[in-house]
């Protein structure tokens, strides 16, 4: 039998509202990976697996007083987002962050001293995404450079590329200005594009 | 005149479409004229295409069925305490 289809935004917040278990466990695969993204932008791994436990248990309640202005994923990620600051406050340390820079070294290496490119890039990526992504191998390299990313990066990436967040709304989750947004996705997009260059020149990670 | 550094400096920026208009307008005229960064724009909008079809932190099954649990738990200690049971 095949498994039921996906309730829309609304019905899934009003069966959570009254309690149902299946609603529940739908919203928890749904939006526990963006909510983990959002915490490992803050926190250690294991203290960012806490806070989102413990998120889950407090929106039982809190549930009741989402009002939908802003949709269940921002509210959501707000929720995680505010607890790790809180977490942070307490301990006293500080949300580590780097945007002296916007090109990655080993990109702003390949330029001569006029500025023209000095090993420019070889070859087009000839495949689209989706095709692409069919190449087990480079999707483990993939995975493997996302892992290796700064958090900062890495969560500004994931909320605004895989989760599709408008940047107001990544700026106020993670708590970065507009232009500090703007360099960790570039940093972040420029570490992609050289990891896919070697891959296609060499066949390796 | 906008070199090719300078143009990797900003080239997340364009292909978001968050260059002002005069910055996007040399960005624009920079990459008729060279082939070199042409294929640089291409490749990063390709990486960035790539990111979108690919979610990194899949958190694995073991912490979601925690999650789960301790959900149910928390829901079923709410219903006692309503108390109509
Ligand atoms: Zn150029």
């Amino acid at each position: 039998m095949a498994a039921p289809a996906p309730l829309g935004e609304e019905a899934l917040i009003q069966s959570m509202k009254a309690g149902d278990d299946h609603s529940y466990q739908e919203a928890v695969r749904t939006f526990t990976p963006g909510m983990l993204a959002v915490a490992r932008f803050y926190l250690d791994h294991s203290s960012a697996e806490e806070i989102v436990q413990d998120c889950w248990v407090t929106v039982i309640d809190a549930i009741h007083k989402f009002e939908g202005r802003s949709g269940l994923k921002t509210w959501l990620h707000r929720i995680v987002a505010n607890r790790c600051k809180n977490r942070l406050r307490s301990s006293n340390r500080e949300v580590p962050t780097d945007f002296s820079e916007s090109l990655e070294p080993e990109l702003a290496g390949r330029f001569n001293a006029k500025g023209r490119w000095d090993l420019p890039p070889k070859m087009q990526f000839h495949d689209s995404a989706d095709k692409l992504m069919e190449n087990g191998a480079l999707s483990d390299c993939l995975d493997k450079h996302l892992s290796a990313l700064p958090e900062t990066q890495r969560s500004a990436l994931m909320l605004y590329e895989a989760h599709q967040h408008k940047s107001d709304d990544v700026c106020n989750i993670l708590d970065v200005s507009a232009s500090n947004l703007r360099v960790l996705l570039h940093r972040a997009r420029q570490k992609i594009f050289l990891m896919v260059e070697t891959f296609q020149e060499t066949g390796e990670c | 005149m906008l070199m090719c550094r300078d143009l990797a400096v900003v080239a997340s920026d364009y292909i978001d479409g968050e260059l002002a208009g005069l910055q996007n307008l040399s960005v624009k005229m920079h990459l008729m004229m060279c082939r070199d960064c042409r294929t640089f724009i291409g490749n990063l909008r390709a990486s960035t295409e790539l990111m979108k079809a690919h979610s990194s932190i899949r958190p694995d099954e073991e912490f979601m069925r925690r999650i789960d649990e301790r959900v149910a738990e928390a829901l079923k200690a709410r219903k006692e305490d309503s108390g109509d049971g």
